[in-house]
């Protein structure tokens, strides 16, 4: 007897009943890619803007400059350390760092003045790409300043408009200059947007009488496949007598929240799952109890228990295949489109952010081959669980008794 | 600044008073006598850190206890910096850029001039025993005269950032001889001790005071008074933004 000609035919029985569950499996699944895609986006979004904009994936500082960060506390050589770096498979940029007041017109902040070294920062962050006015930095033109977004609201200027910092330079001079806005940041995190004040290298060791010397090294794999730790652990044994972190240890709890995305993921699939589950074990049963008649026939006929379970799981199996490709198609179609146009959440909110890291308003998804096989499969697994339990109850019918029914 | 009302704790007695009142009288002594009605003096500021040394001479004009304004004379890179304090806010006017710039609230713990003076030593200037409760704690005998130890105890809504000062009063010759500076947690921040008393406008007065940061025993600011005089008269708009600029 072919069991599956008699599983698939009972699906169109009740067309109706196929179609919602088979919809409701769908539907299920189709969330659940959605959903993965969605979170790919987020961690893409925390990763740019994190690492890509400002930590990069590891940094290099004087010991004790992460705990108390002083204008003194700096890296001796930084062009060694640079090159050192980069014989590892890094690309390296080194960073100086200060604290002063920037002042425009009647409004000031405090701000922390960053001296760039423009043409390595290029190659580690995406800063330059990510100006929302002007231009970003360049060596040629000193008294530029790049602000970031919040400050230059704060400060109320517009490019080309002057700024005036004020510091205490290493030689406990009043260090005082003035800069023309050159670029206005997209935000990028707390810190950035409301003090980033960003010069070049050489504006800053002139402003700051620091004439050598780097305050931090930011690295980042030229090749994504480079195992992190590693490297990390590769470059602790370059960085002698200096602090060597990876951007897990600098910022356990994005870590963290990166890693457990996987976890929120599952949770996210059980409850969902749990839910088609449910549809699928009702629907399926009451198909079973339909055909008590018809299963004490093919008992009574000889067949056995086991064949009885797969005919009910057959039945299963076909519309769960039905509903996986559906939504696999849905999920994927819509995932898709939101990774091209985005999900615009900007009446929801202006330039929010999560533990300093800035969101931009419209949030992109994006598709995995895991975020679509996982749910899709384990779609699939479900639902054939869920048949466990009225396969199970049409194969232990007795068929004298089946037989009574109508 | 600051460091005048400090350096101000100087001798303006008229006779050793008795009463439980003392305690408010020494203060209000300190209080009162470097402020006058006004003051002009020329200063030498010697500073060092772990990182450098520098000495700076500056002109210091006050009136009242909310105005102040300082105009740096040496190093020349900084000459004609001045600094105005004016009620709350403080001016920095920087003749290089020709800028004059309000101190943001954020940056009042910084250091002014590089020393070991805040921007906040120099805005905080409103009587102890508004901002204090005082009491006595030790009467001493140290180098054959008295002195009195006196805790100050910030008010709950004063706006201090002390935990508790203790100071140490001479009171034979009526003149301050330190200050101790503690945080909340009851650590010793910093000291200032006074010295180089001498006569001026009939009163003793300690021409030079050093402040020690508590963490870091080898740096000092020193601030050394060249010359005082008192209840000069000075009109209130000397100290505008206006006469920031000029020399």
């Amino acid at each position: 007897m072919n069991m599956w000609k008699i599983g698939v035919r009972s699906i169109g029985r009740n067309r109706r009943r196929t179609f919602v569950t088979t919809t409701a499996m769908a539907f299920g699944g189709a969330v659940m890619i959605f959903y993965a895609a969605l979170l790919a986006g987020f961690k893409d979004t925390m990763e740019r803007n994190a690492l890509l904009m400002e930590m990069g994936e590891l940094q290099v500082h004087a010991e004790g400059y992460r705990r108390d960060p002083d204008l003194y506390k700096r890296i001796a050589q930084p062009e060694q350390m640079v090159s050192k770096l980069e014989g590892l498979g890094l690309k390296a940029a080194p960073r100086l760092f200060g604290t002063g007041l920037a002042a425009a017109g009647a409004s000031s902040a405090g701000v922390q003045i960053r001296g760039v070294s423009v043409a390595k920062e290029r190659q580690v962050t995406g800063l330059h790409n990510h100006l929302m006015l002007g231009a970003w930095l360049d060596p040629s033109d000193p008294s530029g300043v790049v602000l970031g977004k919040k400050l230059a609201r704060t400060l109320n200027v517009k490019l080309s408009e002057e700024v005036v910092v004020v510091s205490q330079a290493a030689d406990g001079s009043m260090a005082n200059e003035l800069f023309r806005v050159r670029g206005i940041l997209n935000a990028v995190g707390d810190r950035l947007d409301r003090g980033g004040f960003f010069i070049t290298e050489g504006a800053f060791r002139a402003l700051l009488v620091v004439p050598e010397g780097a305050h931090e090294i930011a690295a980042v794999r030229v090749d994504r496949n480079m195992n992190l730790a590693n490297v990390t652990e590769a470059a602790t044994g370059v960085a002698l007598g200096l602090e060597t972190k990876s951007w897990r240890q600098l910022n356990p709890v994005m870590a963290q929240m990166m890693d457990t995305s996987l976890v929120a993921q599952a949770f996210m699939l059980f409850i969902t799952y749990l839910a088609v589950a449910m549809v699928v074990l009702n629907a399926t049963l009451m198909s079973v109890f339909e055909r008590i008649r018809e299963f004490g026939v093919m008992k009574a006929l000889g067949v056995s228990p086991f064949g009885i379970a797969q005919v009910v799981f057959f039945e299963v199996m076909a519309q769960g295949v039905i509903a996986m490709c559906g939504a696999v198609a849905a999920g994927w179609s819509i995932s898709k489109y939101f990774e091209v146009y985005g999900i615009d959440l900007s009446s929801l909110s202006s330039g929010a952010s999560l533990m300093g890291v800035a969101f931009d308003p419209i949030w992109y998804t994006r598709v995995t081959t895991e975020g679509v096989v996982l749910p899709a499969l384990s779609l699939l697994l479900v639902v054939l669980l869920a048949a466990i339990y009225p396969g199970a109850k049409a194969a232990v019918i007795a068929p004298a008794e089946a037989m009574h029914h109508i | 600044m600051g460091a005048l009302i400090f350096v101000g704790a100087g001798a303006m007695s008229t006779g050793i008073a008795a009463e439980p009142g003392q305690v408010a009288d020494y203060l209000n002594e300190i209080d009162d006598m470097w402020r006058g009605k006004s003051s002009k003096a020329t200063v030498s500021m010697n500073v060092k850190t772990a990182h450098y040394s520098r000495s700076m001479k500056m002109r210091v004009w006050s009136k009242g206890k909310e105005k102040s304004l300082i105009r740096i004379d040496r190093p020349l890179k900084e000459k004609g910096t001045a600094t105005l304090k004016s009620k709350d806010n403080i001016y920095t006017y920087l003749p290089k850029t020709d800028r004059t710039v309000r101190l943001s609230s954020g940056m009042m713990m910084g250091s002014w001039m590089g020393s070991h003076f805040t921007n906040d030593d120099l805005v905080k200037e409103s009587r102890m025993l508004d901002d204090f409760t005082a009491h006595e704690i030790a009467r001493r005998t140290v180098q054959g005269r008295e002195v009195i130890d006196i805790q100050l105890t910030p008010k709950e809504d004063a706006a201090v950032v002390w935990g508790k000062i203790v100071t140490t009063f001479d009171t034979e010759l009526r003149v301050p001889v330190k200050h101790v500076y503690y945080d909340e947690d009851g650590e010793v921040v910093r000291t200032m001790t006074f010295s180089g008393l001498k006569k001026v406008e009939g009163k003793l007065r300690p021409m030079k005071l050093r402040v020690v940061p508590a963490d870091a025993p080898a740096e000092y600011t020193e601030f050394i008074y060249e010359k005082i005089s008192f209840d000069e008269d000075i009109a209130d708009s000397f100290f505008s933004l206006g006469r920031l600029k000029r020399r």
